[in-house]
């Protein structure tokens, strides 16, 4: 697996609506930059072979990354593939839709839960907005959120960004009454 | 990479948002660099304190009192992700003034002594630091030069790295950057004022110019 850039993002928010956040509300991305493993091969109809060689490494990479970026305990978290022109969705989706990715971030943020994603193809500088849903509780509706990312020049047509995103709490000043309310 | 602590002064500055992106480059045309280097950009997002006011207004009471604390609070994430002053080795800032400020307010807050002396000794420089800046919507990104922090005409530390926060400068607010660098460019090659031949347009005569 051929890495080109490292990109963090953290995020504070300081205040929000005009009102303090205290402590500041934290989200904090993790993205690499990768050679599609497919690049070149045309329509390829069994992944697994690139699925193998790269999906466990990336998540093993960005995992603890995203987690000393946050520098707290991680309470919601999300995923992301941006795939380059030249490349199909599907690919993206194989690298990051097997529990050989998503296990290493479950495993480091102590979560249960399925991941929640962001999948899309574009090109370089695209911006991409990451779902964020509660660790241990997707119905945990305090914590829904996302952040929006964007790579000065990445994706290239060959290429996929893979991205893990974590947040400290849920939304600044969230205030909406719980999903139990309504059922 | 940060404790989360509170941030009163930084708040107290009218500072809603700190963005910090951070880039490491492992391969460049395929080869790792042989000196790999970290750039990063801390980006704050506040109120513009002149938001309302016309020409005639004077910048210099609440430039004294903001400045300083922006460059505190974006120094400090620099220093935090890039492992030490001591590590950092060029340097730049800017700014992006929201749509109803002026390019003026920018200025003010990223070229006085209230930024910008502090910038330089915070990330223990020397040098004049370069900059950039514009007046935009939210989201807008911008390219900010970065140069060496003792030595500027350093060519091989001639850099960029573009900063950008998604939801800001919203209309009244403006956008304040720094921006640091652990190394030169990914395969920096284009020799140095040392090295280059002497240059002028009658030396290079017979050259189609």
């Amino acid at each position: 697996m051929n890495i080109r850039k490292i990109v963090t993002l953290v995020e504070e928010t300081l205040t929000e609506g005009g009102r303090p956040v205290e402590p500041n509300a934290r989200v904090a991305v993790v993205a690499a930059v990768i050679e599609n493993p497919w690049k070149g091969q045309g329509f390829v109809e069994d992944l697994s072979a690139g699925i193998d060689a790269a999906a466990s490494r990336v998540g093993e990479l960005l995992a603890p990354r995203v987690v000393k970026a946050l520098g707290g305990t991680v309470e919601a978290y999300g995923k992301a593939a941006i795939v380059g022109l030249d490349g199909e969705i599907e690919h993206g989706s194989a690298l990051i839709h097997t529990l050989k990715f998503g296990d290493h971030f479950r495993n480091a943020a102590s979560a249960t839960t399925l991941l929640p994603a962001v999948e899309k193809r574009g090109p370089a500088g695209v911006t991409f907005d990451i779902p964020l849903k509660h660790v241990t509780d997707a119905t945990i509706r305090s914590h829904h959120q996302s952040i929006e990312v964007r790579l000065a020049d990445a994706p290239h047509p060959g290429e996929i960004v893979i991205a893990l995103a974590a947040a400290a709490q849920g939304r600044p000043q969230q205030r909406l009454a719980p999903l139990s309310t309504e059922q | 990479m940060f404790s989360p602590t509170p941030s009163p002064e930084a708040r107290a500055a009218g500072i809603r948002k700190i963005v910090y992106y951070q880039e490491e480059v492992l391969l460049e045309n395929g080869v790792l660099p042989p000196v790999p280097a970290l750039r990063a950009t801390a980006a704050a997002v506040l109120a513009n304190p002149w938001a309302g006011t016309g020409p005639e207004t004077d910048l210099g009471p609440a430039t004294r009192e903001i400045a300083p604390q922006i460059a505190r609070a974006l120094t400090d994430r620099l220093i935090a992700g890039l492992g030490g002053a001591e590590k950092i080795e060029a340097f730049g800032k800017a700014a992006i003034v929201g749509t109803a400020g002026e390019i003026e307010h920018a200025g003010a807050l990223i070229h006085t002594p209230f930024f910008g002396n502090l910038v330089r000794e915070f990330l223990e420089g020397s040098s004049i630091i370069c900059f950039a800046d514009e007046r935009a919507e939210a989201g807008q990104p911008l390219v900010v030069p970065l140069w060496h922090k003792t030595e500027a005409a350093t060519r091989s530390h001639y850099q960029t790295v573009t900063a950008r926060v998604s939801d800001g400068p919203r209309p009244d607010e403006i956008v304040v950057i720094a921006a640091a660098s652990t190394g030169p460019r990914p395969h920096a090659r284009i020799g140095d004022r040392a090295t280059d031949p002497a240059v002028t347009s009658r030396i290079l005569e017979g050259a189609s110019l």
